[in-house]
C-alpha cells in the first residue's frame, strides 16, 4: 500500500516552547489513525503540520509522495480546498453563513457556481440526518447537529484525506459516539484517509491503528505496550 | 467571490449590520465635510473674482478692454443700519466709456444704478434715511456679474466729471479689472482667500480628526468575530488573497454607500451652507459648486481609500487558519512621542515678537502652529495614557486599580483610542475658547459708551491733505431731525505734535463736550479739550476712564477761529434719527469720507470674529458630540469582545463592584489625564497666538466653556457608567459557554 500522508523529523517550536521535536509519523491510504496523548504533547501541532496549515522548523511533509512543507502559502490553501477536509472541537462554522452555505464554501472558495455548489451541499444534509436545517445559521443549531454540518462540509468535496481534532470533545457522549459513526462509515465507504486526534479511548477504537504522542515524538502503541 | 463577500457583510448579524451602518454614516459626514470645504473654497474664489471691478482704481494690472474715452472714477465706504455701502460716484467724458461688468452702460449725470439687494432697501426706507444720499433716480439695477453676493449693496451714482474730480481719491479710469483682490495688495474690498483656505482646513481637520477616530473604532467592533470567520475560511482552504478580497469587499461597501450618502447629504445642505456668511455674506448658490476633479476625486478616492486602508490593516496580522497571529507584541509608547507637541508649540513661541508682515503670512504661522500642536495631542496621546496607567497601577491598592492599570499600560493606544476624539474636541475648544474670550474681554462691548452707537460724525482729515469743512454748509435741518438731540463742531488742534500720545487732532469746547453724554469730560479748569474727531479714544491710546474718558486741555488758541474738522451729532440711537442725520450730512459734504458711527466702523472689524465664534461654536459641539458617539461604541464594543475573560474573572471570584471599577478605570484614566494635556496645550496654544499677533494676554474663560467642558467630560463619564448594567448580564457565568 502507498502512503498517502508521511512526516518524517517534523520539528516546531512556537518562540522558545518546542512542540515537536523530531516527530515521525507514515499512513497509508485510506488507514483510519488516531493520535493520542497526553494534553501539551503536540498532538495538534503534529496535525496541522500535516495538514498544510503549519510549517515545521525542520523535517518534511509528503502527501502522495510529493512536500508540502515548501509549497506556497496560496499553494497549500488550493491543497486544503481540494484534497482535504476538517472537522475540529468547535467553531469552524462561519456564523454569517447558512448551514447550506457553509457546507458548499469549500466548493465555492474552488469556483464552483453558487446553484451546483447548494445543491451538492443539500445532498448531504439528509445522508446526515440533517434534514431541513440547510437554513439554520450556526447559532441556531444544537452541538451535535454543527458537528455534522462540519463533517459534511469535510467531504463534500470528496477529500483524499479528513483531518479531525477531538471531533467530539464537546459532545456528550451518546451524540459524540454517532458522529464517530458516521465519520467512520462515511470514510470506510469512500476509502478516505483519516487522522483523528482525540483523548478518549472509546473513540479512538473506531480507528484501524492507534499512535501516541508524547514530548513531541510519535511512539507507536505496541513499543508503548511493550516498555510498559 | 464577490457575490460571497457582499453576503457575509450583510449577512453578519446585528453587530456587524451596526458596524457597516456606523462606518458608513461617519463616512457620509466626512464626505460632506469635505465636500462643503470644497466648495465652499470654490465658492470664496469666485466671491473674490466678482468683487474684482469695484478695485479697478486701485488696480495693478487692469485686465479688460481698454476704451477709448476714459471715465471718472471715486469709491468710498457708506453705511446703514450696521451694513456697509460700496458707493462709487462715476462720470462719463465721452460716447465710449469704459463699461462696468452687470450694466449696458455707466449711468450719466442724474441717474444711478444700484445692486438688487440695495434698490430693495430703498423700496422699503423712506427717502430721507437712504434714497437722498444719491441725486436723480434710479434707472438700473445691476446685473449677476457685478455682484459677489446677493446681499451686496452698491450704488453707482451717475455724476458730471467736476462733481466727481473734487471727490476724495478720484480717479480716471479706462477700463474696469477682474482680477481677484488676492492679487492686489492695496484692494479692501474681498477676502483674503488663503486665509479662508486655511480656516477652512483647520475647521475641516477639527471634524475630520474625531470622525476617522470615530471609524477606527467602528472598524475594530466586532473585529475578533471578523478575525474568526476569515481564519474558519481559511481552514477551509480559502487562500489569503480570497480572504483579502472578502475584508475589502466589506469595507468598500460601507465606504460607497457613505459616499454616495455624502454627496446626497451635501446637495441637501447646499442651500443650507450658502446662507452662512463665511465670508461676512451670504453665497450665490451657483458659486457653490463643486469642480468636476473634485467630485470624482472623493466619489472614487474614497472607497478606493477604504479598500487600500482594510488591504493594509490585513496586512498587519497574518490571517493563519488557526486564528490571528499578531505579528509584534505592541512595544510600549516612547517618549519621542512628545516632540511634535513640543514642535508645534515651539513654532508658536517662535513668533512672539515675529510676527510675519502679511494677513497671510501670520495665517500660515499661527494656523499651522495650531494643527501641529493638534497633531502633538493625538500622537503623544499613548505615552500620557501609559504614564497616567503605570501610576495609576503604583498608588492602587484595590484589584480594580490594579488590574485596570495593567491592562492599560499593556496596551495604551487601544485605551486612548477611544477618547482620543474628545481629547481633540477639547484642545480645539480651549484654543478657540481662550482666543475668542480674551479678544472680547480686549476690544469688544465691556467698554461701550452710548456715543458709539449714537454719535454720527463727519471727519474731515486734515493731516490727509483734505480741506476742512465750510461751517456754512452745516445743515440747519439737523437740529429738526426727531431724535436729534445735539449738533457741535470738531475744530482744528494747529498744535498737534505727532510725537506726543496724548496729543489729539480735534479741539471741543468743554460747553459741548457736556452736551454729548459718554462723551468723557475736560481735565479740571480747562475752557476746551484735545479730542479725537469721533470723540472715542482710539484702542491703546493714552486716554483711559472706560465710559468716561478724562481728554488733554486744549491748547492756548482762539477757538472759534480755528477751521472747521468734524461735525457730530448726537442722536437717542434710533436707526431714523441716525440714517436722517447720515444722509444729511452726506449730502452737506461730499467730499470726504461717509458719515459714520464709531459702532458702524467696528462692526466691520468685529462681524468677522463674532463668524468666528460662531463657527468654533460649531466644531466644539458637532466634534464633542462625534467623539462622545466613538467612547460609547468603543466601550461596549471593548466590553462585547472581552465578556469571557471577565465572566472568567467574575466566576472566580473578582467582585462585579470590583470588575465596574476595571471597567471605568479603564476609559477614565485616559480621559482624564490626555484631557488635561490636552486643554493644556490649547490654552497654551491660545496665549502664544494672542501675545505674538495682538499683544494681549490670556484672559481666564468665561463660565460658558466651564459649562461646555464640563458637560462634555460629565457625558462622557456617563456613557462609561451607562455600560455598567450591560456589565452585569455580559458577564454573567452563561458568557463563560461558547457560542
Ligand atoms: N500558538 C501557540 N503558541 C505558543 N505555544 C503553543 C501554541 N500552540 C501550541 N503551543 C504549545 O505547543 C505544545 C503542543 O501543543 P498542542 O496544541 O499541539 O498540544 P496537544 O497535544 O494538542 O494538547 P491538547 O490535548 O491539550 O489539545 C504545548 O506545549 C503548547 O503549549
Ligand atoms: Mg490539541
Amino acid at each position: 500500500m502507498s502512503a498517502a500522508l508521511r512526516a518524517s523529523g517534523v520539528e516546531l517550536s512556537f518562540g522558545a516552547t518546542p512542540a515537536l521535536r523530531g516527530a515521525d509519523l507514515t499512513i497509508a491510504t485510506g488507514e483510519i489513525v488516531a493520535v493520542m496523548g497526553p494534553s501539551g504533547s503536540g498532538k495538534s501541532t503534529l496535525l496541522h503540520c500535516l495538514a498544510g496549515i503549519l510549517v515545521p522548523d525542520a523535517g518534511q511533509i509528503l502527501v502522495d509522495g510529493q512536500r508540502i512543507d515548501t509549497l506556497s502559502e496560496t499553494r497549500r490553501s488550493e491543497l486544503r480546498r481540494d484534497r482535504f477536509g476538517f472537522v475540529f472541537q468547535f467553531g469552524q462554522l462561519v456564523p454569517e453563513l447558512t448551514a447550506a452555505e457553509n457546507v458548499a464554501l469549500p466548493l465555492l472558495l474552488g469556483g464552483v457556481r453558487r446553484k451546483p455548489a447548494l445543491q451538492q451541499a443539500r445532498e448531504w444534509f439528509d445522508r446526515l440526518g440533517l434534514e431541513g436545517l440547510h437554513g439554520r445559521r450556526s447559532g441556531e443549531l444544537s452541538g451535535g447537529q454543527a458537528q455534522r454540518v462540519a463533517l459534511a462540509r469535510a467531504l463534500v468535496g470528496g477529500p483524499q484525506v479528513l483531518f479531525a481534532d477531538e471531533p467530539t470533545g464537546a459532545l456528550d457522549s451518546i451524540t459524540g459516539e454517532q458522529v464517530m459513526e458516521l465519520l467512520v462509515s462515511l470514510a470506510r465507504d469512500r476509502g478516505t484517509t483519516v487522522v483523528l486526534v482525540t483523548h478518549e479511548a472509546r473513540v479512538a477504537a473506531y480507528a484501524d491503528r492507534e499512535v501516541i504522542v508524547r514530548d513531541g515524538r510519535v511512539t507507536s502503541f505496541d513499543t508503548q505496550e511493550a516498555a510498559a | 467571490m464577490i457575490r460571497l463577500g457582499l453576503r457575509m457583510a450583510v449577512a453578519g448579524g446585528r453587530a456587524a449590520v451596526a458596524r457597516l451602518a456606523i462606518i458608513g454614516a461617519a463616512v457620509a459626514i466626512g464626505v460632506g465635510l469635505v465636500l462643503a470645504a470644497l466648495a465652499g473654497t470654490t465658492a470664496v474664489q469666485r466671491q473674490n473674482a466678482h468683487y474684482g471691478w469695484l478695485n479697478s482704481a486701485h488696480a495693478e494690472a487692469a485686465t479688460g478692454p481698454s476704451a477709448a474715452d476714459p471715465a471718472w472714477w471715486a469709491f468710498r465706504e457708506d453705511y446703514f443700519r450696521g451694513r456697509s455701502i460700496a458707493r462709487i460716484d462715476v462720470a462719463v467724458t465721452g460716447p465710449h466709456a469704459p463699461v462696468p461688468p452687470g450694466l449696458s452702460a455707466l449711468p450719466g449725470p442724474g441717474e444711478y444704478a444700484v445692486s438688487p439687494a440695495l434698490a430693495e432697501l430703498l423700496r422699503t426706507t423712506p427717502p430721507d434715511q437712504l434714497s437722498e444720499r444719491f441725486p436723480g433716480r434710479r434707472t438700473a439695477v445691476l446685473g449677476r456679474d457685478a455682484l459677489a453676493s446677493p446681499d451686496l449693496l452698491i450704488a453707482v451714482v451717475g455724476r458730471t466729471p467736476a462733481d466727481v474730480a473734487g471727490l476724495r481719491d478720484a480717479t480716471q479710469l479706462t477700463r474696469f479689472v477682474s482680477v481677484s483682490p488676492e492679487h492686489c495688495l492695496r484692494c479692501y474690498v474681498g477676502t483674503g482667500i488663503n486665509g479662508m483656505a486655511l480656516i477652512l482646513a483647520v475647521v475641516v481637520a477639527a471634524l475630520l480628526f474625531p470622525l476617522l477616530i470615530f471609524i477606527g473604532v467602528a472598524t475594530r467592533l466586532s473585529a475578533a468575530r471578523r478575525e474568526q470567520r476569515l481564519a474558519a475560511m481559511r481552514l477551509v482552504g480559502a487562500t489569503p488573497r480570497q480572504v483579502a478580497t472578502l475584508a475589502t469587499i466589506e469595507s468598500m461597501i460601507a465606504a460607497t454607500a457613505g459616499t454616495l450618502l455624502g454627496f446626497g447629504l451635501f446637495l441637501l445642505l447646499r442651500p443650507v451652507l450658502a446662507h452662512v456668511p463665511f465670508t461676512g455674506l451670504r453665497f450665490f448658490l451657483d458659486d457653490l459648486e463643486l469642480t468636476w476633479p473634485a467630485a470624482l476625486l472623493m466619489l472614487f478616492g474614497v472607497p478606493i481609500g477604504a479598500a487600500l486602508s482594510a488591504r493594509l490593516a490585513l496586512r498587519r496580522v497574518r490571517m493563519s487558519p488557526l486564528g490571528v497571529m499578531r505579528r509584534v507584541t505592541p512595544k510600549p509608547p516612547r517618549a519621542w512621542r512628545l516632540l511634535p507637541l513640543i514642535a508645534g508649540l515651539a513654532e508658536l513661541t517662535w513668533f512672539v515678537g515675529r510676527k510675519p508682515y502679511t494677513t497671510n503670512g501670520q495665517t500660515a504661522a499661527y494656523l499651522s502652529g495650531i494643527l501641529v500642536v493638534m497633531i502633538g495631542v493625538v500622537v503623544a496621546g499613548p505615552w500620557v495614557t501609559m504614564t497616567g496607567s503605570r501610576l495609576l497601577a503604583r498608588l492602587a491598592r484595590r484589584p480594580a486599580g490594579v488590574i485596570a492599570g495593567r491592562r492599560l499600560a499593556d496596551d495604551p493606544r487601544a485605551g486612548f483610542r477611544s477618547i482620543s476624539g474628545l481629547a481633540l474636541a477639547l484642545f480645539v475648544g480651549s484654543v478657540a475658547t481662550g482666543v475668542i474670550t480674551s479678544y472680547v474681554a480686549e476690544r469688544g462691548d465691556s467698554a461701550a459708551t452710548p456715543i458709539i452707537h449714537n454719535l454720527m460724525t463727519v471727519t474731515s482729515w486734515s493731516g490727509h491733505g483734505q480741506q476742512p469743512l465750510d461751517q456754512a454748509s452745516v445743515p440747519p435741518s439737523l437740529t429738526a431731525v426727531p431724535g436729534v438731540r445735539a449738533v457741535v463742531l470738531i475744530r482744528d488742534n494747529p498744535q498737534i505734535d505727532k510725537n506726543d500720545p496724548n496729543s489729539w487732532p480735534g479741539l471741543i469746547s468743554c460747553a459741548d463736550l457736556t452736551r454729548i453724554p459718554g462723551s468723557g469730560h475736560c481735565s479740571p479748569g480747562a475752557a476746551a479739550a484735545q479730542v479725537f474727531p469721533n470723540l472715542v479714544p482710539p484702542y491703546g491710546g493714552s486716554v483711559r476712564g472706560g465710559s468716561d474718558p478724562q481728554w488733554p486741555p486744549a491748547p492756548e488758541v482762539p477757538l472759534d477761529r480755528q477751521a472747521v474738522i468734524g461735525v457730530a451729532v448726537d442722536t437717542d440711537g434710533s436707526p431714523a434719527a441716525l440714517e436722517t442725520s447720515r444722509t444729511l450730512l452726506e449730502n452737506a459734504f461730499p467730499q470726504v469720507d461717509g458719515a459714520a458711527s464709531e459702532g458702524d466702523i467696528r462692526d466691520d472689524s468685529t462681524r468677522l470674529l463674532r463668524q468666528m465664534q460662531r463657527l468654533a461654536d460649531i466644531v466644539i459641539i458637532a466634534s464633542l458630540v462625534i467623539a462622545g458617539c466613538s467612547l460609547a461604541v468603543s466601550i461596549t464594543g471593548g466590553l462585547n469582545e472581552r465578556k469571557r475573560p471577565f465572566a472568567v474573572l467574575r466566576l472566580a471570584g473578582l467582585r462585579l463592584s470590583d470588575l465596574r471599577g476595571v471597567v471605568l478605570l479603564e476609559s477614565a484614566v485616559p480621559l482624564l489625564a490626555v484631557s488635561a494635556v490636552a486643554v493644556a496645550a490649547g490654552f497654551v496654544s491660545a496665549a502664544l497666538f494672542l501675545k505674538s499677533q495682538l499683544g494681549y494676554e490670556l484672559r481666564p474663560p468665561g463660565a460658558g466653556y466651564y459649562a461646555v467642558t464640563g458637560t462634555g467630560l460629565l457625558v462622557s463619564l456617563a456613557l462609561i457608567a451607562s455600560t455598567m448594567p450591560l456589565l452585569r448580564r455580559l458577564t454573567g457565568p452563561a458568557s463563560v459557554r461558547n457560542d
